[in-house]
């Protein structure tokens, strides 16, 4: 009963442990802002990665998996399938219609030939076609007056769900929305054309490089492909190199369309052509497929590697077919298909986690050097408590419940201050990216002035603590007033760095209550030295000394 | 065992090491308290009084096999640390000449710590509450209660440190130079109030250097020539 007394009396009659939460209380928030950020970085590169290859991904060799209709209509008939598609994914040249003149921009680009229809049912890419009309009159006006959207025909949305450029019913291409140097992105994640190029309706020239099953490169090919739709994956690296065309330009573009089978032992007719005996089948070099709810990726992965085997065992035997599935394909999960994207990321969440977890270490030893000086302080008081015959233990328990108070009531505040950061860390961040408002500098000013006003009075008075901490006021003030007055905004988080162009949002709860206890831990390691010296401390060397 | 002291110095040695030196304070005091009694320990300063009180009050051993303290014919000196703390708490109050009161406590908090240290149970607060009340309303500080040390006089401080010392109803009150520090007049009430509570039945062991004080008690010894010898006094 008096351990608590005593050590309540402690806490609510002195500023220093006020200073001692507020110091936990900004360990625990740092280290659950950041880990938040980290963990809501994975999450949403996660997100974003299933989102655009589905569940499960068969890959195959440059060659391309023949049958892959018959292939998929059977993993279709699959209870765990949801969706399913095929494309062909491969590498090209994208000449730009800019800048103006004969000398054109060539980007290169990571080429997808798919079926737009079936690709929408895996991933989701027909709501990540960015340009589209506004669905009504509030949509519109909701978006900044010179928002070329507010101006679009309906049927461009229609043209990128189906890549097919509707006025001249050619095949049309969509680009990765920063693939071309035309879409300036505003603070409100909404774009403006850039140097004058809004891409759709202008043509871009794609070039792309046929490879033979053997691995011999053919002559190059190109095709002028209208650019019908601009797509946001959200996912930066993404946005930046793919673009999209239809599948059966893919197949005749990369020579994997379905091809006369000839002869070669027979003896070439008259105009040197060799007896055709069959027809070679279209191939693609992707399968991507889509689990229906509550079945996992990797279940899916199993299920689908079965079904590939045997169907390329039941190809082999049928005699009367005239290709073989490849043999060696790879079935991954969207998560293995994308570690090359996901793993650093995770190794550098734990990265941070682990550096910033040092920071306990902080809280820890400042706990401690605040809590020594308070047994220092509170010598005294040990002997007049061991005086009335209060043990070691209850001294020691005294400054521990101590500490544990501070590391509770800070790891409590630190996780309602790290709330409220991660919960509006876009406004944040807008605001650091945007002028400060007026009234802001204006108060900023104000108080600066009336810290000098302060710091002019104690100055005359003669008063050295008080004109030092007017002082100390009136600079951070004018400094913070200063920086207000000429910031023009910074943009902190760069999406050609972190994929993304939101800061998540969301606060990692689990990291949130593992630094919580952290925080009450490390305080009461922290408390625990100077509460062993404390309970130590001979009481009659107390009374009389202390 | 009706002549049987209540507390008792046998043969006590106490030194005080500084680094490679010692200091014998006390070498072989022989006293014994009765049940009752009033005395009064004289001597000058260093002198080794206040180590005979604290020696006395549990609060410090003699030197290992130098002597014994017995309490009603136990030897608590050699006690473990427990044992010592609960002495303390039941069998001893002290009263310091600085007072030592805790200065984030009110004046009834720093009265009920040792009642605190006692019981642990929350449902003996209010009783203990009230015993405090009615103890620190008989010291004429029940106007008080809620004040904190440093908004008490000295007199005043004194007598609640002298409350606290009495809130377990120990059998030996320790007081070491209790009017130290304060004026003759206030000394005085000071002295009225342990002599009330020495006629209720308290057996009092005081501490002091001053002859005039030294006379209220019922009897007086004298700590001398380094304190081999144990003088006594009528």
């Amino acid at each position: 009963m008096y351990a608590s007394l005593v050590s309540n009396r402690y806490l609510t009659s002195r500023l220093i442990p006020v200073i001692a939460v507020a110091a936990v209380a900004l360990c625990v928030a740092l280290v659950i802002t950041v880990v938040s950020v980290m963990s809501g970085f994975l999450d949403m590169l996660k997100a974003s990665g299933r989102s655009i290859v589905g569940d499960v991904i068969v890959s195959s060799g440059i060659g391309g998996m023949p049958y892959s209709e018959e292939l998929l209509t059977e993993l279709r008939a699959l209870p765990e399938v949801a969706g399913a598609t095929p494309l062909i994914d491969t590498i090209g040249l994208l000449r730009m219609p800019y800048p103006a003149g004969p000398q054109k921009e060539t980007a290169h680009v990571q080429v997808w030939a798919i079926d737009p229809a079936s690709l929408s049912g895996v991933t989701d890419f027909a709501d990540d076609l960015y340009w589209r009309a506004p669905k009504d009159a509030a949509a519109a006006d909701a978006m900044a007056p010179d928002d070329p959207r507010r101006s679009l025909d309906p049927t461009i949305l229609e043209d990128g769900k189906r890549l097919v450029q509707s006025s001249t019913k050619t095949p049309g291409i969509a680009l990765g929305m920063h693939v071309s140097v035309g879409n300036a992105r505003q603070r409100d994640g909404s774009y403006l054309p850039r140097y004058g190029w809004f891409m759709p309706g202008l043509e871009v020239t794609l070039t792309v490089v046929p490879v033979s099953g053997k691995g011999k490169i053919a002559e190059p090919r190109e095709q002028i492909f209208p650019v019908v739709n601009e797509v946001q994956t959200g996912l930066f690296e993404v946005d930046r190199n793919r673009v999209y065309i239809p599948l059966a330009e893919g197949q005749r573009l990369l020579r994997l369309d379905e091809a006369p089978l000839y002869d070669l032992t027979a003896d070439p007719d008259a105009a040197g052509n060799y007896p055709v005996i069959g027809r070679t089948p279209a191939r693609v070099t992707k399968l991507l497929l889509r689990a229906k709810p509550g079945c996992s990726a990797d279940a899916l992965r199993d299920r689908v590697q079965a079904a590939y085997d045997a169907f390329a065992d039941r190809v082999e035997a049928d005699r009367m077919r005239t290709a073989s599935m490849p043999r060696f394909v790879q079935v991954l999960t969207w998560e293995q298909q994308l570690r090359d994207l996901i793993i650093p990321v995770e190794k550098e969440r734990e990265m941070m986690r682990v550096l910033f977890s040092l920071i306990y270490l902080v809280c820890a030893g400042l706990i401690l050097s605040i809590f020594w000086a308070i047994v220092v302080e509170k010598t005294r008081d040990i002997g007049i408590l061991r005086s009335v015959g209060a043990s070691r233990t209850g001294i020691l328990w005294i400054f521990l419940r101590y500490g544990l108070i501070i590391g509770t009531l800070g790891s409590a505040l630190g996780v309602l201050l790290a709330w409220v950061i991660v919960t509006n860390v876009n406004p944040i961040h807008e605001a650091i990216g945007s002028d400060a408002p007026l009234a802001i500098r204006i108060t900023a000013w104000s108080l600066a002035a009336a810290c000098a006003l302060g710091l002019c009075v104690t100055a005359l008075r003669r008063k050295f603590l008080p004109t030092l901490l007017w002082m100390l006021g009136t600079i951070v003030l004018s400094a913070a007033a200063l920086g207000l007055s000429l910031h023009h905004g910074t943009l902190i988080w760069d999406p050609s760095i972190y994929y993304f162009t939101l800061v998540p949002d969301k606060v990692d709860w689990w990291a949130a209550g593992t630094t919580a206890v952290g925080g009450v831990l490390f305080s009461v390691i922290g408390s625990a030295i100077p509460a062993a010296k404390a309970a130590d401390i001979d009481p009659v060397e107390a009374l009389r000394y202390g | 065992m009706a002549d049987q002291p209540l507390l008792q110095a046998c043969r006590v040695h106490k030194t005080y090491h500084f680094g490679a030196h010692g200091v014998e304070v006390l070498r072989g005091v022989d006293l014994a308290v009765h049940s009752g009694e009033w005395l009064a320990v004289l001597g000058s300063s260093g002198s080794g009084k206040s180590t005979l009180m604290h020696l006395l009050g549990g609060l410090d051993r003699p030197d290992a096999g130098k002597g014994e303290i017995r309490f009603r014919g136990d030897p608590i000196s050699l006690q473990p640390g427990a044992a010592l703390d609960a002495y303390r708490n039941r069998d001893i109050g002290f009263v310091f000449q600085f007072y030592h009161l805790l200065p984030e406590l009110s004046v009834l908090e720093n009265t009920l710590l040792p009642a605190f240290v006692r019981s642990a149970r929350k449902r003996d607060r209010a009783t203990l509450r009230r015993e405090a009340e009615a103890l620190l309303g008989a010291f004429g500080l029940d106007h008080r209660l809620s004040h904190r040390p440093s908004q008490l006089s000295g007199g005043e401080r004194q007598r609640v440190a002298i409350a606290r010392a009495l809130i377990n109803r120990p059998a030996v009150l320790l007081a070491d130079e209790p009017t130290g520090n304060l004026d003759a007049a206030t000394g005085a009430g000071i002295l009225d109030l342990l002599a009330e509570r020495h006629r209720q039945g308290l057996t009092v062991v005081m501490v002091t250097h001053d002859r005039e004080v030294a006379a209220r008690a019922t009897r007086q010894i004298r700590l001398v020539n380094g304190m081999s010898d144990v003088v006594e006094e009528s």
